[in-house]
């Protein structure tokens, strides 16, 4: 037996091609995920700009579509200004870990039925844990920069973080007593009759804010405060580092949209009784669904805008009232009346 | 707080208030004007790059004798005279410093013989400084240029010529007669 065919077994060629079948698959999903973004600029622009009464981007390229692209191509010849005195290998690494949090959570979302990258068991804890840790990019960006602006919006956003993520995580507990599971492909298969925004009005609710919280967007955007923060965080920032962090930020946007629509809204199915009405429609091959999926992800990208374009941002010390004083105990009644209704329909008592 | 209040705070009533007015706006055709694609008229009267006037031979208005240079708030026109045959006077260098002009328009008031004039035209931006220095003969091709024609020759008379060479009022101009006739009618 040669070498040769020791390494060739059957056993050996099945793990190269799930090994390739994973990286096509990663590459695939970053490279959408990617242009979904670069477009989520465009859109947010242009929604925000005809509720100004403005046009928004319209310029380059038909409608002004090419503005995303144009802009990527300025920000690569940016000059890429380091202070002098930062902590250099934290300034280099922080928008690393903003970058590489948001897009690891890309991995566990299932965009239509089975694909997902990495169908593993705790999807929505390995999501909590991706967006804590992309606010250790935060803090480190504004700790490392050494300017006064930064280092406050870093302060900002941590307690923000801290504070939303509770609420934030407990709002999907009820979800979790509903689905019995915390695999997402398993959520949206429980969501099959009614999505779950219906039952969990209240926890639904309870996420949005916390939602808008966690990804900094107004009226929650004190890390950023342009009037009195410059531009918070990445303050010190340009070039190239800058739109790492940018491009963090709008993946988390629609990672959250991704996970309302994931947990709420029923993912990539349509509800029962539509299903009934057009009977044809369970006959279409099951990437087709991903549109579905990508309307709700952009009906709930639209809700980001629009709250933007509408409300003017808190203040502080409002931000965390409202965070532990009204959202915690009122995603704990939520917890408490979806367990105690599951437990008298099941019968447990 | 009253119930009212409360059940206003619950539901985010002002929030959503305020959501509808911005979804509506979203709906209405946008006011921004695209700028050099479409271009804004300019209000009747605007003070815009300059011009040296010619008469009905073509031939330069200006006299030399500076009144407009002695006039001019910021001090940027520079004129240089020589004697010519007949002891005439020559103007050889007419100089406007585009930069440092005010267009307050002082210059146009001062000149007894509708020499200096400002046209219409304000897109003349540039990259270097030395474009902005009008010459003689820059000032008097922007007469070519931006008098030419009847909107011109209108826009001159209206605005830019002298009452020694023309008494008449431009239409439209409120002098002693129209306004007591206004007043009359009323009565």
């Amino acid at each position: 037996m040669s070498v040769l065919e020791m390494i060739v077994t059957p056993g050996s060629v099945d793990f190269v091609m799930n090994i390739g079948i994973i990286f096509l698959k990663i590459a695939v999903v970053i490279a959408a995920a990617l242009l979904h973004v670069a477009y989520a600029t465009y859109w947010e622009r242009k929604v925000i700009g005809h509720m100004q009464v403005r046009l928004g981007p319209i310029e380059v390229g038909p409608h002004g579509l090419l503005q995303p692209i144009a802009d990527g191509v300025k920000l690569f010849f940016k000059e890429d200004i380091i202070p002098a005195n930062a902590d250099k290998p934290l300034f280099y690494l922080a928008p690393v870990i903003f970058f590489i949090a948001a897009l690891s959570s890309l991995s566990v979302v299932p965009f239509f039925n089975d694909f997902v990258i990495a169908n593993i068991n705790i999807g929505l804890l390995f999501l909590f844990a991706m967006s804590s840790l992309g606010a250790y990019g935060i803090v480190l960006a504004g700790w490392s920069s050494n300017s006064k602006y930064a280092f406050l919006g870093g302060l900002r956003s941590a307690s923000q973080v801290i504070s939303y993520e509770i609420a934030m995580g407990l709002s999907l507990v009820g979800v979790m007593i509903m689905a019995g599971s915390l695999n997402l492909s398993d959520i949206v298969r429980a969501q099959q009759q009614y999505w779950f925004a219906i039952p969990q009005f209240l926890g639904f609710c309870i996420f949005v804010v916390a939602a808008f919280a966690e990804t900094n967007r107004l009226p929650f955007d004190l890390p950023e405060a342009e009037s009195e923060l410059v531009a918070g965080y990445f303050t010190e920032y340009s070039g190239f580092r800058f739109a790492l962090f940018f491009l963090g930020e709008y993946t988390g946007m629609i990672m959250m949209s991704s996970i309302a629509t994931v947990c709420f809204l029923g993912g990539w199915t349509v509800p029962k009784f539509f299903m009934d009405l057009l009977p044809f429609l369970s006959g279409l091959p099951s990437f087709v669904w991903v549109a579905v999926f990508l309307v709700k992800v952009y009906a709930f990208m639209f809700l980001f805008y629009w709250v933007r374009a509408t409300l003017p941002r808190y203040r502080y010390d409002q931000l965390m009232s409202i965070g532990w004083k009204v959202l915690i105990p009122l995603a704990l009644l939520n917890i408490i009346i979806t367990a105690s209704v599951k437990v008298v329909i099941r019968g447990l008592v | 707080m009253t119930a009212e209040k409360l059940l206003r705070k619950i539901f985010f009533v002002e929030i959503l208030k305020g959501m509808s007015l911005t979804l509506r706006t979203m709906f209405t055709p946008a006011v921004t004007r695209r700028y050099p694609k479409v271009k804004r008229p300019v209000k009747s009267g605007f003070r815009g790059l300059h011009a040296l006037a010619k008469n009905a031979e073509g031939k330069m208005k200006c006299v030399g004798c500076g009144l407009c240079g002695a006039y001019c708030p910021s001090k940027c026109i520079y004129i240089y005279t020589s004697e010519g045959e007949d002891h005439t006077k020559v103007v050889d260098r007419y100089e406007i410093e585009v930069l440092r002009c005010i267009y307050c328009g002082f210059c146009v008031e001062a000149c007894p013989f509708g020499a200096i004039t400002l046209s219409e035209h304000y897109e003349y931006s540039d990259y270097s400084r030395a474009p902005f220095y009008m010459t003689k003969e820059k000032l008097l091709s922007n007469w070519d240029k931006y008098f030419a024609g009847p909107k011109g020759e209108r826009y001159f008379r209206d605005f830019w010529q002298p009452h020694a060479e023309n008494f008449a009022g431009r239409e439209g101009q409120a002098t002693f007669d129209t306004v007591m006739l206004k007043r009359k009618d009323k009565e």
